[in-house]
């Protein structure tokens, strides 16, 4: 009985904490993985390619961990077009996402606009 | 007629070997010079958005931009900092908002009546409205 409930207990705690979309990351995993997206976003997640129009690479550093992870999803399946991104993520797998998403979003950089003076 | 013609490409050669002649040369060539310089400048980079003007343009955007950790109700995710993001970036994401080439319904209604101008002013306000810099 009492493992009954305890196993109820998880698989609530698991409900409720666990976000269908997105996976947790690994800090770790996603700056071994961020060797390929170097060459336009930076060293550290500050673009310093020349703005040309068609192709504008944002600064990613300090961005949202599920701002990331929503638009490498949306760039894999297509929702989202871009003729750089859409063959980069193309090959990430979900884990590969949280991860990068997690790393970029651990780096200083981006910060909310703010309000009031 | 033959010695006016002969005359005539006298005073041509004259005029050729004048500083007339060179003044007009630099002339033109300074005004070949600036429209080709103008026209580089026009299509290699992006008109310059006035800040101030953005902020009071970027008011409705803070509704949602400017509220640390503001998710979109579904699915959920953070809509996205833009403080100190590449003001050209800003503008390229309204820009396809706009266009209908990047769909999110909220972001492409509210893109629908900017102008060109007005983009260029908001992102000029939102990249450089950072928590550390007002």
């Amino acid at each position: 009985m009492k493992t009954t409930i305890n196993a109820a207990l998880i698989v609530m705690t698991l409900g409720i904490t666990a976000n269908p979309l997105f996976a947790a990351g690994n800090i770790e995993a996603g700056k071994a993985k961020s060797v390929t997206c170097v060459a336009c976003h930076g060293v550290d997640g500050r673009s310093t390619m020349p703005a040309v129009p068609g192709m504008v690479v944002p600064h990613i550093a300090g961005q949202y961990a599920d701002y990331l992870e929503k638009s490498l999803q949306d760039y894999r399946s297509g929702k989202r077009k871009n003729a750089s991104m859409s063959g980069m993520a193309a090959g990430l797998s979900d884990q590969d996402i949280a991860d990068l998403a997690s790393y970029y979003a651990s780096l200083d950089g981006l910060k909310v606009v703010k309000r009031r003076p | 007629m033959l010695v006016a013609i002969c005359q005539l490409g006298y005073n041509r050669g004259a005029f050729f070997r004048s500083e007339n002649f060179e003044t007009a040369i630099m002339k033109a060539l300074l005004i070949v010079i600036t429209t080709m310089a103008l026209l580089l400048i026009a299509g290699g980079t992006y008109a310059a958005g006035d800040p101030a003007a953005g902020k009071t343009k970027a008011e409705a955007c803070l509704g949602c931009h400017g509220v640390p950790n503001y998710a979109n109700v579904y699915p959920q995710y953070r809509v996205p900092k833009l403080a100190g993001q590449r003001p050209e970036y800003i503008v390229a994401a309204l820009v396809d908002y706009q266009a209908g080439q990047r769909e999110h319904g909220t972001m492409q209604a509210n893109a629908t009546t900017l102008s060109d101008q007005d983009m260029q002013d908001i992102a000029a306000f939102m990249s450089t409205a950072g928590e550390d810099k007002q």
